[in-house]
C-alpha cells in the first residue's frame, strides 16, 4: 500500500518540486556562464574579494584558493550557497508533511483505512528522496547547460557526482526533520526547530573556520560534511562524508517510522 | 444482535486537558447510534480513540470484537470514517481525493459517483475552491461510498443546506435498512432525533445518558395547556405523573409524563374547551443535561412546590 501513498504525496508535491527545479536550474545555469569571465579576470576578482573582511567571505563559503579553480567557483557560488537553501526548503517542506496532515485532519482519514502507518510514512519518505534527487539533478543540469555556452568546460563527471553528494546532504536534513515532525506532530514547531538547528550548524561552521581553537564546532555541523571543492577540483569523492550524511538520513527516517508505528496521534 | 462497538470504562486524558473518562457503551449491529454533545465535550476524542488513532489511557474498546488500539488495521478494513472538517487536500479535486481514499479502502475506481450525484457534488472542482457546504459533501460521499459494515461519522452534516441534510438522512436510513451500523456524532439534534435508534449524551468527557431516542422523548415532561368551560374541581389532576404548573379559574398549565391514558380519561370527564400539548424535542432534553443550574418550578394540585430539573 506504499504505492498509492507515494503517488499521492508526489502529486501533492509537484508545484513545490517544479518551482524549485526552475529556480535552481536557472540560477545554476546563470552563474555557470560567468565562469569564463571569472577565469579571465581571476586576479581582479581576488583583489576585489581581498577588500572584504575574511569573516564575511567565510560566512558565504568563500575561503581560500583561486576562483579559476572550478571546484572553488562552483562550490562557492552554486553548491555551497544555493544547495543548502534549496535542500533545506525541500526537506523541511516535505519532511514535515506528516505533521501538516495531522494538523489538518487528513491523517485521521487515511489511517482509518486499511493503509498502515508504516506505508503512509514510507510514501512520504519516498517523495522526499525523489524530490531532493530531482532538484539536485536540476541544479547539475543547470550547470551543464551553462557549461555548454562557455570555454573552458567544467569536469562533467565530477559535477554529475556532485548531485549524489547533494542528495545525501538533503536527505540528512530530511531524515531528522521527519523524525521531528512525527514526534511533535506540529508542522510549525517541527519546521521551526529544523530551520533553527540548520542556522546554528551553519554558524558553527563559520565560527570554526574563523577560530581554529574551536574547530571542533564544525564537526557538529552538517555543512562541514558538504564541501564539493575536492570532488570538482581534484576528483576526490567525499565517500566518508556521503556515508555519514546517508547514515544520518536513514537513522532519522528509521526512527521516525518506529516512533510513528505506535504513536498516539494526539498533538 | 452482536455488538459492533463495545467501550468499557474508556478513558483518554491529555495531561492537564480533559479528554474522556469512564465512557462505557455498546453499539449493536444494524443500529444507528447518535453521540450527542457540544463542542469540547469529548465526541471527537471518543471517535479518535475508537479508530485507534489515540491510545486509551485506561479502559478498553473493541470494534468487531477486535481491540481498537492493537488491531486497528484489521478494524479499518471494515469501516468507513469521515471527520468533522473534510477539506483535507485543497490541492486535489474532490474526485481525486475520493479516488485516493477509495483506493486505500480497496474500492473500485469511481465508487463514489452514485453518492456524489445524489448530493449534486461536482467532482472536478479543486477542494480549496469549494464552498463549506460542498466540502462537507465530499466528506459525506467519502463516508457512504462502498459498503463498509460500520460507518463512523463525526459531525458530517454541519454546513449542508436543508435539502442536502434530507438527502444525508436518506442515506443513513438506507444504510440502516441494509443492516449496516452507523455511529453518528453530532450536535445537530433534529438530525439525531430523525435518524438514530439510540443516543448517548456526553458531557465534559463523561457519558451521562444512553437511551433509545423514543424512550428519551417519552420519559420527559410534556407541557399541556388547558382551557375549561368551568373551573375544574379541586384535586382534578391528582394523578401519578401529572404536575400543575399554574392554574387560574379556567386556564390550567400542567406537565405530564409517561403513560397519558389516565390523564386523558380524567380530561374526558371535564368540560374542556381547548387543549394544546407540546412534546419536548430532543433539544429540550439535551439542554436539560447541560443546564442543571436552571430548575423549573412546578406546583402540584395541592399547591406543593417541587423542583424539576429541566
Amino acid at each position: 500500500m506504499t504505492g498509492p501513498a507515494f503517488g499521492l504525496d508526489l502529486r501533492r508535491s509537484r508545484t513545490l518540486i517544479v518551482g524549485l527545479v526552475v529556480v535552481t536550474a536557472l540560477y545554476a545555469g546563470f552563474i555557470s556562464v560567468f565562469y569564463t569571465n571569472v577565469v579571465e579576470n581571476a586576479e581582479q576578482f581576488e583583489s576585489l574579494l581581498d577588500a572584504y573582511p575574511r569573516e564575511l567571505l567565510v560566512a558565504f563559503g568563500l575561503g581560500e584558493g583561486s576562483f579559476a579553480d572550478p571546484g572553488i567557483f562552483l562550490s562557492g557560488y552554486v553548491f555551497s550557497f544555493l544547495w543548502p537553501l534549496v535542500a533545506s526548503i525541500t526537506a523541511i517542506a516535505l519532511g514535515t508533511r506528516v505533521a501538516s496532515d495531522a494538523n489538518r485532519g487528513f491523517l485521521d482519514v487515511v489511517l482509518s483505512t486499511p493503509l498502515r502507518r508504516v506505508n503512509h510514512l514510507l510514501g512520504s519518505i519516498g517523495t522526499q528522496v525523489v524530490a531532493i534527487a530531482i532538484v539536485a539533478l536540476a541544479m547539475v543540469t543547470g550547470v551543464f547547460v551553462g557549461d555548454l555556452l562557455i570555454e573552458p568546460n567544467f569536469p562533467e563527471d565530477r559535477v554529475a557526482l556532485s548531485a549524489l553528494h547533494s542528495l545525501a546532504f538533503g536527505a540528512a536534513i530530511a531524515g531528522p526533520t521527519t523524525l521531528l515532525a512525527v514526534v511533535l506532530l506540529d508542522r510549525g514547531r517541527a519546521a521551526g526547530i529544523a530551520a533553527g538547528v540548520l542556522v546554528v550548524m551553519y554558524l558553527f561552521n563559520v565560527v570554526a573556520a574563523l577560530a581554529p581553537d574551536v574547530d571542533w564546532l564544525s564537526s557538529l555541523s552538517a555543512f562541514r560534511y558538504f564541501n564539493l571543492q575536492g570532488l570538482i577540483g581534484r576528483g576526490e569523492y567525499p565517500i566518508s562524508d556521503s556515508l555519514l550524511l546517508g547514515v544520518i538520513a536513514v537513522a532519522g527516517w528509521t526512527m521516525a517510522i518506529i516512533a510513528f508505528r505506535r504513536r498516539d496521534l494526539s498533538a | 444482535m452482536p455488538s459492533i462497538i463495545e467501550a468499557s470504562r474508556l478513558t483518554k486524558s491529555y495531561g492537564s486537558r480533559r479528554g474522556i473518562s469512564d465512557v462505557t457503551f455498546t453499539v449493536e449491529e444494524g443500529e444507528v447510534f447518535g453521540f450527542l454533545g457540544p463542542n469540547g465535550a469529548g465526541k471527537t476524542t471518543t471517535i479518535r480513540t475508537l479508530l485507534g488513532l489515540l491510545r486509551p489511557t485506561a479502559g478498553r474498546a473493541a470494534i468487531f470484537g477486535l481491540d481498537v488500539w492493537a488491531d486497528a488495521p484489521r478494524i479499518h478494513e471494515r469501516l468507513s470514517y469521515v471527520g468533522s472538517d473534510p477539506a483535507y487536500l485543497g490541492e486535489l479535486t474532490a474526485g481525486e481525493q475520493l479516488d485516493y481514499v477509495g483506493r486505500l479502502r480497496r474500492l473500485p475506481k469511481g465508487s463514489w459517483r452514485a453518492v456524489a450525484e445524489r448530493l449534486e457534488l461536482d467532482p472536478s472542482v479543486q477542494i480549496r475552491k469549494l464552498s463549506r457546504g460542498n466540502r462537507q459533501k465530499v466528506g459525506v460521499v467519502q463516508a457512504f461510498m462502498g459498503d463498509a459494515p460500520l460507518i463512523v461519522l463525526d459531525e458530517p452534516s454541519s454546513g449542508l443546506d436543508p435539502l442536502m441534510q434530507r438527502e444525508f438522512l436518506a442515506l443513513v436510513s438506507e444504510v440502516r435498512t441494509a443492516g449496516r451500523t452507523v455511529f453518528l456524532s453530532s450536535h445537530n439534534l433534529p438530525e439525531v432525533e430523525r435518524s438514530c435508534d439510540r443516543v448517548g449524551i456526553i458531557r465534559e468527557g463523561q457519558l451521562i445518558e444512553i437511551s433509545p431516542v423514543q424512550a428519551l422523548l417519552a420519559g420527559h415532561w410534556r407541557s399541556v395547556n388547558l382551557v375549561f368551560g368551568a373551573p375544574p374541581p379541586t384535586g382534578a389532576f391528582d394523578l401519578p405523573n401529572v404536575q400543575v404548573v399554574s392554574a387560574t379559574a379556567r386556564d390550567v398549565h400542567l406537565m405530564v409524563r409517561g403513560d397519558l391514558n389516565p390523564f386523558l380519561r380524567r380530561l374526558a370527564e371535564l368540560d374542556v374547551h381547548d387543549l394544546s400539548i407540546t412534546t419536548p424535542d430532543i433539544e429540550d432534553i439535551f439542554l436539560r443535561f447541560y443546564d442543571r443550574d436552571a430548575p423549573m418550578q412546578v406546583d402540584d394540585a395541592a399547591g406543593d412546590a417541587e423542583e424539576v430539573a429541566r
